[in-house]
């Protein structure tokens, strides 16, 4: 399979539209005092840690691609 | 070895700055210091790969609004390669041609982050030099969050101005008379049998990170690079006529790149483990088609010590112009006739890696400081086994024996 189907590619499109649609509706809201187990570091979806910088950087030079990594992001956002 | 004066003057300078940033931390509400190294050991009869990268990172927040950093990084490189890459129809000893060679790359960069309330603004510049390549980039990123926190959105920018070091030929010149470079003696110089190709860069990025429950989030990201210049290897020689005849690698000049990433994380209360699981689509004008799927847990074995486990998947197909073999007669119009590559991530590959990650932390009390220095300090360990298959690649017709990859990582930091 060289790519993905169309039927595939239509469906991802289709899940990512929903749930952009949902968040952006607010329909999810986690409040303040309930983020504790999101603000601990397991749940980070970017540590920075130095084995995954080190990783990323091995398999950029080892691999035809690159990009689509993580960014900042799932803290805490107590205040 | 790389300019030597000049990475003496690096590290003076990063050493002038860390004492300058050192004092201001005096006066700041928090400054940490990180200091990674990593080992690379690629094992092989024949061509074996060892690189050793160690990093420092030092970032202090002056004010509640504003955080400096600074980092210094190398890349510590030696090992054997073969300078010619021919197929299986080859008559060219291909498995003879490796040579040795040892490497170093420094990189030094700076910048800054700027935080308001919700949203938070970054910039950085890296330079970077070793004795064939030389690197300027420039980097922006801007992030907000709203609907309560739940939704992050972060864009980002980078901008790089590259240059290396090929054998002086002249633009007119056909490809298939290129020759490839022998060494790096003369680079960025005024020798006349060298010249500097230039390489830009734009790389967009944008992530979305949506917060669902008190135990789920998910984040999106999509990428996108436009590459512009000499992208081949300026050492790498391709057997490209049945006679034996060899040129330098010749790839196209520009290449974009896309790629979209999905990635969830799931607390699961029970186990008291985070699960993650990701994949990765990414597509490129080159007609390189790429796959990853990773999964992953983290989990706390001790109150101060955690341990990851991580499995990994990645497919790619080949590009347009790969061919194992270039001395089958292709049309001259065609890609593999126009373009010529030795390069194995440019063949038809998949890899299976699994590794894991130790982080051992100490959290310091109001008035007991961790080694009565620190407010936090931790360490961390991993390893990771990276296993790749060629599915069409050869040296003359043989399987290189260069395809599994170890790497060992260790880490401190620590924050004051």
């Amino acid at each position: 399979m060289k790519y993905l189907p169309p039927r595939v590619v239509k469906a991802l499109g289709l899940a990512i539209g929903t749930l952009i649609l949902v968040a952006s509706a607010g329909c999810a809201t986690v409040r303040p005092e309930q983020r504790a187990i999101l603000a601990d570091p397991t749940m980070q979806f970017d540590q920075k840690a130095a084995d995954q910088a080190a990783l990323e950087h091995v398999l950029d030079n080892r691999e035809g691609s690159t990009g689509g990594g993580s960014v900042r992001g799932g803290g805490c956002g107590c205040n | 070895m790389a300019d030597q004066p000049g990475v003496r003057r690096w590290l003076a300078a990063l050493l002038g700055l860390s004492v300058v940033v050192g004092a201001a931390s005096a006066h700041a509400q928090a400054a940490s210091l990180d200091l990674n190294s990593a080992l690379f050991v690629e094992p092989s009869k024949r061509s074996g790969l060892t690189v050793w990268n160690p990093s420092a990172a030092l970032a202090v927040t002056p004010t509640n609004w504003l955080t400096v950093q600074g980092g210094y990084e190398a890349d510590i490189v030696s090992g054997a390669s073969e300078s010619v890459k021919g197929g299986r129809l080859s008559s060219v000893d291909i498995v003879s041609s490796a040579t040795h060679f040892s490497d170093a790359r420094h990189a030094l960069t700076g910048g800054f982050t700027v935080t308001r309330a919700s949203t938070h603004l970054s910039g950085s510049y890296t330079y970077g030099t070793e004795h064939d390549y030389r690197s300027n980039a420039f980097a922006v990123s801007a992030g907000t969050d709203f609907l309560q926190k739940n939704t992050q959105i972060e864009l980002s920018y980078g901008r790089g101005f590259d240059s290396v070091c090929t054998t002086a030929y002249s633009a007119t010149d056909a490809p298939s008379s290129r020759l490839a470079l022998d060494n790096s003696q003369g680079c960025f110089t005024d020798d006349k049998k060298r010249a500097s190709r230039e390489i830009s860069l734009n790389n967009f990025q944008v992530g979305w990170t949506q917060t669902w429950t008190p135990v789920f989030a998910t984040q999106m990201v999509l990428s996108a690079a436009l590459q512009h210049g000499f992208l081949g290897n300026p050492y790498r020689s391709v057997v490209i006529a049945s006679a034996g005849d060899q040129a330098l690698e010749n790839h196209p000049e520009n290449r974009a790149r896309a790629a979209i990433g999905l990635r969830g994380k799931y607390y699961v209360r029970n186990l008291q483990t985070a699960f993650s699981a990701s994949a990765r689509f990414y597509r490129d004008t080159w007609d390189i088609f790429g796959q990853t799927y990773e999964v992953d847990a983290e989990r706390y074995m001790l109150p101060w010590l955690r341990v990851l486990l991580r499995a990994r998947y990645y497919t790619q197909t080949k590009a347009l112009f790969w061919s194992d073999d270039y001395t089958g007669g292709e049309p001259a119009t065609g890609p593999r006739g126009q373009y010529w590559s030795g390069d194995r991530e440019l063949s038809p590959l998949s890899s299976y890696l699994v590794g894991a990650r130790a982080v051992a932390t100490r959290e310091g009390r109001p008035g007991q400081r961790v080694f009565g220095l620190f407010l936090s300090f931790s360490g961390s360990v991993g390893f990771d086994l990276l296993k790749t298959n060629l599915r069409d690649f050869t040296l003359g017709g043989h399987a290189p024996d260069d395809t599994l990859a170890l790497l060992w990582s260790l880490g401190v930091r620590g924050e004051f």
